[in-house]
């Protein structure tokens, strides 16, 4: 950047700003880790009367609420990222491949799982899913989360494929390649990143996600938001703060290994 | 009097030396075209003019005001570059009324003046349009609508016909040069196509090392390269060893070449002139004969050897001649051409011939008057 | 296009699609009273018509949309503010906008919980207006959740839908933006003419779709409405939930014609942008040459 291209803003206004920023984007998160330690936050305390780790202690115990909903969780946002990222990406390879009105009408199905509110499409989907025997199982679940996620992803990699060079592997086959190792050694390879970050998104989706878990896991998948939730509404703040704080640790720490690998990928493009 | 004068400018790339010392003056309608290889710094030298490079050294004038420290918005100059962005959110009207439209150019006048550069390259009609609906061509003409519709007194083009067609640049030339002839500003140009550069320019800057090595008209460019790297980035396929003597003959290997009357194209270097000096001898395919098909004795202006390649080229026929001098490529007569593994003598022709003394040229910074 | 590929892509669009419409039918079904809990067997309207112009459902879906658009305004509106004034490659610039996205993958449920403990009568900012003296107790903290206009919510999910809008906006001027503002200022045009004929419209044009993305996720919602939301009027989606899980079966099937209704919001949503894109210039497509 020159002088002559520079925003000419004062300097301060930006260092009050991201002071400002700081504050706004931390605070709520920070408050989460003090209430959840706080053993009882009861006004007008700022800290809690009585620090202590008993909300946490839960996680220690499996028989606990903690530990069984952040497995739960967990495996439930594999699962789901997995799959996604594994399927989104031919669907999106052959949504890519659509032209003329097709495109539109491809890209807009893609979009369908994606606008709709879970909660709307639950509610519409509930009985299908009792009727298949899936209502209450993990299977079930994964399965509803997968609606959205694989929308996301889809869209994610009709996006990647809109600019994927197919030259490179048509040059692999003219080099010799068949179907499988051009597979394998060039578009999968090419495609490691993407597939990683289709993973995250797949796995947000499925983490964070509450009404489609209620209806079709009937209570009996309880993932940690669903915990979350009831403890939220039960008015137990220390206990919801854990279950809160443990919701933020996995996306913040995926996406600051995306961030990385960001950076990386910078650090080796030209 | 200049409109547009550059003194002693200089724009580091990055950590590198980058532009040293570049100076030169463009008078109004006058065309002036930088020619130079891809990274000499072309491109950077007119965002330096135009002020969204800064210079680490040297001034700016343009119509007698010092604009080195001007803003970019403030400076009467513009700068088309080489892919020119059209605004997406704005139509074609809009986007060549932007200059006007921000120096509070009455409507009506606006009005009339956009009309009137829409129609000097030929895209009246097109008003309505939106940028991502015009062709290629169709939006280079538009830019350079952009650009001259605030008739700015320095008009700056980055490589305008690059990437174009032969028939989209013909057009695009041709616009160029009409609205140049139209309102005449000191046009500043930029290219690596050298034939480009002869066709357009009144005068020619050739941009070497990172510095201005030549400034002169077309043909004195062509004809009198002034340094050894304008003479090989003018391409000429042919570069010797050979030495001048006291008597002011040429030879390379057992070649020998008088003076000619002239004197030697080129530069033989600063020192005194005395004494014999080893010197680069380049030339063109022009600055090689045939002497005689079958020709061997050796009467001191020519040498032998044998044809090794003969390239036709749509301007005519080279020969590629292996000789004790290494291998010589020479204009031949489309028809006397000799077969290959022919041996041939080959003469060298004074006038056509250029010399660099061993010391002289490479350094440079300074233009050389040919 | 092979017809081979064409076939896969049409399938690919099917698979897609098919969930989604195969619960709106269901749902269309169960609001006609064709199936599901107090199914009549004969199709009829009337169950719709009673829903749709109930007070409650009409106050709450009203209500929903003013969040929605409130909040998708205020994000916005900060977002752009965040990209316009945080732009370069400076340290401090790259720290804020960090900072600014950091809350990107936090469920919206955390933000939700997270809005209650700060907001709350007895949250984070009551205290502090405790301890400062400004107030003697819980009760004389404005209420900001469970509050009519939604304060509460519409900050927890400007909260959330920040980073999002912030990572558009910096985006489109990163990838746009200085390309084009510098091809204005070299055209003459001056700091205040840069930002008003170029950079904004760039910039809202470049959000549009992301910000339309915003509402219509927002205005289906369901986990933070819960948690942030007044019970009068309820909003559209836990008025959905509430009636989908009510002890009467009559009244469970009003939520299949709700569920329509917020598919419905979600299908204009998305309408109104494809048309809004086709007649604005420079949304999409944009600059060549």
């Amino acid at each position: 950047m020159t002088r002559a291209t520079r925003f000419s803003a004062l300097p301060s206004l930006r260092a009050w700003l991201v002071v400002l920023l700081a504050a706004w984007s931390l605070l709520p998160l920070v408050l989460l880790v003090v209430i959840s330690v706080s053993g009882g936050w009861r006004f007008p305390s700022l800290l809690g009367a009585d620090p202590g780790l008993d909300a946490w202690r839960s996680l220690r115990q499996s028989t606990g609420r903690l530990l069984p909903a952040l497995y739960t969780s967990l495996g439930l946002g594999v699962g789901t990222g997995g799959l996604a990222a594994v399927l989104g990406l031919p669907i999106g390879r052959a949504l890519s491949d659509l032209r003329g009105v097709w495109r539109f009408v491809g890209a807009g199905c893609a979009f369908l799982p994606v606008a709709a509110p879970p909660l709307a499409l639950g509610v519409g989907l509930q009985y299908s899913f009792l009727r298949a025997g899936l209502g209450g199982s993990a299977v079930g679940v994964t399965l509803a989360h997968l609606i959205p996620a694989l929308g996301y992803t889809s869209l994610f990699f009709l996006g990647v494929f809109a600019v994927f060079d197919r030259g490179v592997e048509a040059e692999a086959r003219r080099l010799g390649a068949g179907g499988w190792q051009t597979l394998t050694r060039v578009t999968l390879p090419l495609l490691r990143r993407p597939l990683a970050e289709a993973f995250v998104l797949g796995f947000l989706v499925s983490w964070a996600q509450v009404p489609l878990t209620l209806l079709v896991g009937q209570g009996r998948v309880r993932t940690l938001t669903v915990e979350v939730l009831s403890w939220v509404q039960a008015g137990q703040d220390p206990l919801a703060a854990a279950g809160a704080t443990l919701l933020v640790i996995p996306p913040l720490l995926l996406m600051g290994a995306a961030a990385l690998g960001f950076q990386r990928a910078q650090v080796v493009a030209p | 009097m200049s409109v547009l004068e550059v003194e002693g400018l200089a724009v580091p790339f990055g950590h590198e030396p980058g532009l040293r010392e570049i100076s030169f003056t463009v008078g109004r309608g006058e065309r002036f075209v930088l020619v130079g290889a891809s990274g000499a710094g072309k491109t950077s030298l007119l965002n330096a003019i135009v002020g969204s490079l800064e210079p680490s050294a040297g001034r700016v004038r343009i119509g007698g005001d010092d604009v080195t420290r001007w803003t970019v918005n403030r400076r009467p100059c513009v700068l088309l570059s080489q892919t020119p962005l059209l605004f997406p959110h704005l139509t074609v009207f809009e986007n060549v009324a932007f200059p006007l439209r921000v120096r509070r150019v009455p409507s009506g006048e606006l009005k009339e003046r956009v009309e009137e550069a829409l129609a000097a390259v030929r895209m009246s009609g097109y008003d309505e349009r939106r940028p991502a609906t015009l062709s290629g061509g169709q939006a280079r003409r538009v830019a350079l609508a952009r650009a001259v519709v605030s008739r700015p007194p320095v008009l700056l083009l980055d490589e305008p016909l690059s990437a174009l067609d032969a028939t989209l640049k013909d057009e695009v030339r041709r616009t160029i040069l009409d609205l140049h002839a139209d309102y005449r500003p000191a046009l500043v140009m930029v290219t690596h196509d050298l034939a480009e550069a002869g066709r357009i320019g009144d005068r020619i800057g050739v941009l070497v090392g990172g510095t201005l090595a030549q400034v002169g008209m077309p043909e004195e460019i062509f004809r009198g390269p002034a340094t050894l790297e304008v003479a090989r980035f003018l391409g000429l396929p042919n570069e010797l060893d050979g030495v001048v003597e006291k008597d002011g003959a040429l030879r390379v290997g057992g070649v020998c070449v008088p003076r000619p009357n002239t004197g030697w194209s080129g530069n033989l270097g600063t020192g005194p002139d005395c004494g014999r000096r080893q010197v680069r001898v380049v030339f063109g395919p022009d600055g090689a004969e045939l002497a005689a098909v079958g020709f061997t004795s050796n009467d001191g202006g020519a040498c032998t050897g044998r044809v090794e390649e003969v390239v036709h080229r749509p301007d005519g026929v080279n020969v590629r001649v292996r000789t004790e001098l290494g291998v010589v490529e020479l204009g031949v007569s489309p028809d006397r051409i000799p077969a290959v593994g022919r041996d041939v003598a080959l003469r060298l022709r004074a006038g056509s011939v250029h010399l660099y003394g061993n010391d002289a040229g490479s350094s440079g910074g300074r233009s050389v008057p040919s | 296009m092979s017809s081979r590929s064409g076939r896969f892509g049409i399938a690919a669009a099917a698979l897609l699609a098919a969930p989604v419409l195969v619960g709106a039918l269901y749902a269309a079904a169960g609001a006609l009273g064709l199936v599901g809990p107090g199914a009549s067997g004969r199709p009829s309207l009337a169950r719709a018509v009673r829903v749709l112009t109930e007070p409650t459902v009409v106050q709450g879906t009203l209500w929903i949309l003013w969040v929605a658009g409130a909040s998708t305004l205020l994000s916005g509106t900060v977002a752009g503010g965040i990209a316009v004034v945080l732009r370069g490659r400076g340290k401090l610039e790259g720290l804020g906008r960090g900072l600014a996205v950091l809350p990107l993958p936090v469920p919206h449920l955390v933000a939700a919980v997270g809005g209650l403990l700060v907001l709350g009568q007895s949250g984070l900012l009551a205290r502090v207006g405790f301890h400062a003296g400004l107030i003697d107790g819980p009760a004389e903290m404005p209420a900001l959740v469970y509050d009519p206009l939604g304060v509460g919510l519409i900050l927890a999910l400007t909260w959330k839908e920040v980073p999002f809008l912030t990572l558009v906006a910096v985006s489109v001027l990163g990838t746009r933006g200085d390309a084009l503002e510098r091809t204005a200022r070299g055209l003459g045009a001056g700091a205040g003419d840069v930002f008003r004929r170029v950079t904004w419209p760039i910039l809202w044009r470049g959000m549009l779709p992301a910000a339309v993305a915003v509402f219509t996720f927002v205005a289906g919602s369901y986990e933070a409405a819960v948690i942030l939301a007044p019970s009068d009027p309820l909003p559209l989606p836990v008025l959905t939930w509430e009636r989908f899980v009510d002890a009467g079966l009559a009244r469970r099937a009003d939520a299949y014609v709700l569920a329509l209704l917020g598919l419905g919001i979600a299908a204009v949503a998305v309408a109104a942008h494809e048309i809004v894109r086709a007649r604005l210039p420079g949304l999409d497509g944009g600059s060549q040459a």
